[in-house]
């Protein structure tokens, strides 16, 4: 029997902002900049929207949400406390409120000023999970994402072999789709002698392996799929969605295998509930805090074995025109840090056949990942429908 | 700024103990390496936390365990997130895997980063920074 949620919920609207390093305005108002231009593109009006799934913390909440956008009738407001692995996560809680008919259109949106505003090693000091880690590691010196994940990195790299090179690619093949965007932070070319001439910022982790510290907002709307065929744009279904919870969730150190987390639990479900396989993925965005990541999480997603992820990115097989493109959009390694929720936008507008020079010709069925609060991982599988 | 007055040095990040978390950092300052263990099924736990994830009690007993262990993995951090950690970066942290059964995060001293190997054996040392707190860091051993 077909998943209760199967293609019950569409992304009707994507809207996003100006990428940038620097900007006047706040975290509230890039996310209503970025809220007001998705709701337009689903050709809905503001008082359409009756769910709201905030990004937290950063940003407006519900009720900064209703106040600037009119809603009349909010029927649901959520909170999806899983970091990097939110904006996709949210896609789920998203898909169950109108699947089930409690709400008909729900906005996800984010907006950060992470370059202007607070930066990583202050913010994170908001996130109740990670309170362990204040306690136990930063008081000896591992504060930042770049130094917690920098030890699963290394660990890889000593038990399978990945290389510094592997981590190049990733960063220099996302630096070129980036160029075709054109909305974004980073957007000149980037060499593998560059990468690897660039600073250490917690070894094996260089500058050019770190997501950007930028400014700029997101968001989408989710509705319910039979609703959302009679919007404006071509329809775009959530095929399959899943989250997933890692051991030690709150200590990456404490975790069994640093190199398992939440995602090896999600990918399962989400290609189950959506009746595909990793073979049948025309287009991946990946969250990519760290070029690391993204080969990690391609072996979550059973893209290739645990271990293989370094030589399965190599040789023009993520880039536009390959066998399974990556990060078309320039991802946060070089279009913006949204908390992934661009990496959303683009997979949509991938398959809505709107992605300008970076389009992937003929992508029918796509794959976004986040990952995020020390392992905490969610997939969403998205269809072009017919 | 006037250049008379010295600029304030970074704070340290120091530990707030909780209740679940006090005898370890007592252990600590005592230079004993005190681990939480399960009183209904005896097993080993760390960080400290009120429930067993294995029998759910809630019971539970810190006992002083060996200071040995293996490296797991680490990481050279040379960025330093935290200005209180500028004059010393780089500095390597290396995740142990102690013979106690659980691990532990902290700094690796007196050995060369082109030395570290996943698998080495090191020891717990003991270094007070506050008449409260003292932090873990290992040696080779």
């Amino acid at each position: 029997m077909a998943h209760p949620l199967r293609e019950k919920a569409a992304i009707s609207g994507v809207g996003e902002t100006a990428y940038t390093r620097g900007t006047p305005k706040s975290a509230l108002a890039l996310q209503l900049e970025a809220s007001l231009a998705a709701i337009a593109d689903a050709g809905l009006d503001p008082r359409d929207i009756d769910g709201v799934v905030p990004y937290f913390p950063g940003g407006g909440i519900a009720e900064d949400l209703v106040a600037n956008l009119g809603l009349p009738d909010l029927k649901l407001s959520v909170f999806v406390p899983m970091g990097g692995a939110t904006c996709v996560a949210a896609i789920q809680t998203a898909a169950m409120a109108v699947a089930t008919g409690v709400c008909k259109h729900v906005l996800i949106s984010v907006g950060r000023t992470g370059y202007s505003g607070a930066r990583v090693s202050t913010r994170l000091q908001q996130f109740p999970q990670f309170a362990l880690a204040a306690e136990f590691e930063a008081p000896i010196g591992m504060f930042a994402p770049a130094q917690l994940y920098a030890q699963g990195a290394r660990r890889h790299m000593q038990l399978y072999g990945t290389t510094a090179r592997h981590f190049a690619e990733i960063a220099v093949v996302t630096r070129q789709h980036a160029i075709l965007n054109g909305n974004v932070v980073m957007n000149k070319p980037l060499t593998v002698e560059e990468h690897h001439a660039s600073r250490m910022i917690s070894d094996p982790f260089r500058l050019f392996d770190c997501s950007l510290e930028s400014d700029g907002g997101a968001a989408i709307i989710v509705s319910a799929a039979d609703r959302a065929r009679d919007l404006r744009k071509p329809l775009v279904t959530v095929l399959g969605v899943a989250e997933g919870h890692p051991e030690s969730p709150a200590s990456i150190a404490q975790r069994p295998d640093l190199l398992e987390f939440g995602l090896a639990k999600a990918a399962p479900r989400a290609y189950d509930m959506a009746g595909v396989g990793p073979k049948d993925i025309d287009v991946a965005e990946i969250y990519d805090c760290f070029t690391f990541t993204v080969i990690n999480q391609l072996e979550m997603l059973g893209f290739c074995k645990k271990g293989e992820g370094g030589p399965f990115v190599m040789n023009g097989r993520i880039g536009v025109g390959g066998e399974l493109p990556i990060n078309t959009h320039g991802g946060l390694l070089s279009q913006g840090h949204v908390v992934g929720l661009n990496h959303v936008v683009e997979l949509t507008r991938q398959l809505r056949r709107e992605a300008g020079k970076a389009q992937v010709k003929d992508a029918e069925v796509g794959l976004v990942t986040g990952y995020g609060d020390m392992g905490d991982g969610s997939v969403a599988i998205l269809r072009r429908a017919a | 700024m006037n250049a008379a007055v010295p600029a304030p040095l970074p704070e340290r990040p120091l530990p707030t103990p909780t209740r679940d978390s006090q005898p370890f950092w007592d252990g600590m300052r005592e230079g004993r390496f005190m681990v939480q263990h399960c009183t209904g099924c005896g097993k080993a736990r760390h960080y400290p936390r009120p429930v067993c994830p294995h029998c759910f009690s809630m019971e539970s007993t810190f006992k002083e365990m060996p200071s040995g262990g293996v490296i797991h993995t680490w990481t050279v951090c040379h960025h330093p997130f935290n200005f209180f950690f500028k004059a010393s970066a780089p500095y390597v942290v290396a995740l142990v895997d102690m013979d106690a059964g659980v691990r532990v995060n902290a700094p690796l001293r007196g050995v060369a980063e082109a030395d570290i190997k996943i698998g080495q054996r090191v020891k717990l040392g003991f270094e007070p920074v506050t008449k409260e707190i003292t932090l873990p860091f290992f040696v080779a051993g």
